[in-house]
């Protein structure tokens, strides 16, 4: 057998088993296509699709219902996205208490063994699109429009407390980012090869201005003015003091929070003092006449957030420089090798990683390296031997897979968004949150822990299989058996790609004043390939803020059409 | 992922321990009396809903309006509510805090009740109905209707306070009776509900 082997050289077996593995890699996850889908229209097989896959009852339980609340607000089915979104909600709460058992097969297994949780920003995005729900809910029921109003303010007080305990932990805009505190003697080896903690600065989910936005817009629906002010003066400064470089936002979104918490401050009244100081920060337009009478604040949900995809990495000892290694595997189309090689310098590289993201955030990937780019670790003497007497070096000895996400590059399709009025053009939608780039910065974030993870899983395979081998006293086998623990790790290992698919690339807003009674909407979307998506409803007007949403596939199939064709609010 | 570095180290006893208990866990169903509080959280429950319905209406029929009003009309007062808004952090079914409220008044006796403007209406339609269709000795006359003379109104609001997996939820409904002639307050009532719920971080 061995003499069967050694002429193939152990190198080339892993070498065909990772390319066979790497094959079924990054096919598209079943909510993309369900998403997909929807985008033509095809709602029931979009519908179909996630309640075949993803089991009511599973650890993908979460993934099902917030992809069915999704779906179902696309729909317009209001009560029932609610429904599936309440349940989603549920689900995160239990996931508070961590399950220590699957938490310890998922680290011999694999991430993909526990029950998704969700990400830290999907909790006030449940919120939010409830609360729109219920809006949408008081805009089609008139006679109990109070009643529906009443509900979404649930969620924007439930969306407070939640945001007020992240803000405690984070410090939010004004505090100190937490540490990480690795202890772990295997990690303290390895942590050298993983990012600095330095250039994962500034890209913490640290407060939700937009979320406090629509919750400022939500209560000034309700005429309860202290509460919506406390919101836009929320929202206002964390948009101002980091949010909206954070997402790359204009700085008019943070002057429209302040115009907005001037206005409800003039409702008010006795707000005298504080609307000077508004008025000498930010000048004219705080006191304006033009800003009272009854608003409509059109909210835009623009495009599909990026997909998580797997990146595979080959971890080996180098002997002859004592040195741990860490090896790209790029797999895929040219864009997504490309992708990779930018996901690794993003990770590695020791310049600015907030300049890179925003790079990779507009898809300008720039000339990358494609060649054999590598993270080396040399041990020395001394912490080469430790790690051989634990048996590290041996169990590396045909490299171990580890396979970690990247997401996939995003641009800005859209060139513009005009909101017309009766007929008439009234104003540009801004970008008020870009659910892409929160994406991107929470798979940055979470990309150290991730590879930390997936090293110290792959590595303790590794040296326990190596043990065993000992153990057992067949020395003449044990290069089979390396080569065999390699193979077998390497088909094992598999990187978490789940997550909340539906959700929009972002959110765009305008505010506009407008007076009772009814108004005939559209919004004509300008893309950058100069097709123009047109949607259209009318609404009626009340007397303090109304709200309006859409969601706007910029990717759909039918042709571009005027009028309500594309009506999805 | 401090929590999952400190799951590192403890692996080999969890996987052991986890593998020993697979396959304990099993549904169970059983009927309870309706009347029995089961909290699985600290959300506002049917008890809640009860107890404070029954709290505030012998509150509300201890005061003094209650026999003032039988002296001075020598009937019992007819209550209508108006609407007790829900503005906590959960949503509430009002309508079923309405129903215990209306059957604790009911159930005391001390005075009759008003249907609400929407079955109000259902009945006036009914009454129409009956003009064309029933019989001149069954037929209800319109116009016959009982004149509420308070009107019964209020919120529910709610505060959270939360630390870790430690949460204190305080819950507190304001109701209030005005007299429909004068506008008076007659009644101010207040009931509060404070509800600790403590989670812990690791579980098997």
């Amino acid at each position: 057998m061995l003499s069967l082997l050694r002429p193939l050289h152990y190198q080339a077996w892993l070498t065909v088993t990772l390319i066979v593995v790497l094959t079924g890699c990054n096919a598209t996850p079943a909510n993309k296509n369900a998403i997909l889908l929807a985008q033509n229209g095809q709602y029931e097989q979009a519908k179909t699709t996630i309640e075949t896959t993803y089991s009511a009852t599973g650890k993908n339980k979460l993934l099902r219902h917030l992809e069915l609340g999704t779906l179902y607000h696309l729909e317009q089915q209001y009560e029932l996205s609610n429904e599936h979104l309440d349940t989603a909600k549920a689900i995160i709460e239990e996931q508070y208490t961590v399950s220590v058992s699957e938490q310890a097969l998922a680290l011999l297994s694999g991430p993909t063994y526990t029950t998704f949780a969700g990400k830290e920003f999907h909790r006030p995005m449940i919120n939010v699109f409830k609360a729109l729900n219920y809006n949408a809910l008081a805009n089609r029921h008139p006679a109990q429009r109070q009643y529906y109003l009443d509900a979404a303010l649930v969620e924007m007080r439930q969306l407070d407390t939640y945001l007020s305990t992240l803000t405690d932990e984070t410090g939010g805009y004004d505090g100190e980012p937490s540490g990480d505190g690795l202890t772990d003697s295997i990690m303290r080896v390895l942590q050298p090869l993983l990012a600095p903690n330095d250039l994962l600065k500034n890209i913490d989910y640290k407060d939700d201005a937009f979320a406090h936005y629509i919750s400022g817009l939500l209560y000034e629906s309700s005429n309860e003015l202290d509460a919506a002010r406390i919101q836009y003066q929320r929202a206002a400064t964390a948009f101002e003091q980091g949010f909206a470089e954070q997402y790359n936002l204009k700085t008019t979104v943070t002057k429209q929070a302040y115009l907005d918490l001037a206005r409800v401050m003039r409702k008010a009244g006795g707000y005298g003092n504080e609307l000077v100081a508004l008025e000498e920060k930010w000048g004219g337009g705080m006191t304006k006449t033009k800003q009272a009478g009854p608003r409509l604040t059109v909210i835009q949900n623009a495009g599909i957030g990026p997909q998580r995809k797997e990146f595979n990495l080959l971890l080996k000892a180098d002997h002859s420089a004592k040195a741990l290694v860490v090896t790209p595997i790029v797999w895929g189309t040219p864009a997504e090798r490309k992708a990779q090689m930018w996901w690794f310098q993003m990770l590695y590289a020791d310049t600015s990683l907030f300049d890179m993201m925003q790079n990779y955030a507009t898809g300008d990937l720039g000339d990358v390296a494609m060649g054999a780019l590598t993270k080396r670790l040399p041990l020395g003497d001394s912490l080469w031997q430790s790690a051989k007497t634990s048996g590290l070096i041996d169990a590396l000895e045909h490299g171990s897979r580890i396979a970690v996400t990247y997401l996939e590059p995003f641009e800005q399709k859209i060139e513009k968004t005009e909101l017309w009025l009766d007929g008439k053009k009234v104003t540009e939608l801004d970008t008020y949150h870009s659910v892409s780039l929160l994406t991107l910065q929470s798979a940055l974030k979470n990309a150290n822990t991730e590879m930390q993870i997936a090293l110290t899983r792959e590595v303790v395979k590794a040296m326990t299989a190596h043990k065993a081998i000992q153990s057992t006293g067949l020395q003449a086998f044990d290069g089979f058996a390396k080569l065999a623990t390699s193979v077998v790790n390497a088909v094992t290992a598999g990187a978490d790609l789940r997550q909340w698919q539906s959700l929009p690339s972002h959110i765009k807003l305008a505010q506009v004043p407008v007076t009772q009674g009814t108004v005939n909407i559209t919004l004509k979307t300008k893309l950058r390939s100069g097709r123009v998506i047109e949607q259209s409803d009318s609404l009626e007007i009340n007397e303090n803020m109304t709200l309006w949403h859409t969601r706007t596939f910029i990717e759909s199939a039918k042709p571009a059409a005027p009028s309500t064709l594309f009506t999805m609010e | 992922m401090n929590c999952k570095t400190t799951l590192l180290k403890l692996t080999p006893l969890v996987v052991a321990c986890s593998l020993a208990i697979t396959g304990c866990s099993s549904t169970k169903v059983q009927r309870v009396d309706a009347n029995q509080e089961v909290a699985l959280s600290d959300k506002w429950n049917g008890k809640d809903s009860q107890l404070v319905a029954e709290a505030m209406i012998n509150d509300m029929l201890s005061f003094p309006w209650v026999n003032d009003h039988l002296q001075k009309e020598g009937s019992r007062p007819a209550i209508i509510i108006q609407s007790v808004r829900n503005k906590s952090h959960q949503h509430i079914a009002v309508d079923t805090f309405l129903n215990d409220l209306k059957r604790s008044i009911l159930r005391s006796g001390q005075a009759d009740f008003v249907a609400n403007k929407d079955v109000r209406q259902e009945i006036r339609d009914e009454r129409k109905d009956q003009e064309l269709n029933a019989s001149l000795e069954t037929q209800n006359e319109m116009g016959q209707e009982q004149g509420a003379d308070y009107a019964l109104s209020g919120t529910i609001n709610s505060f959270v306070d939360q630390q870790g997996g430690d949460r204190v939820t305080f819950y507190q409904v304001d109701l209030r009776l005005i007299d429909m002639t004068t506008n008076r307050e007659v009644w101010n009532g207040q009931k509060k509900i404070q509800k600790l719920q403590e989670r812990s971080r690791f579980g098997f």
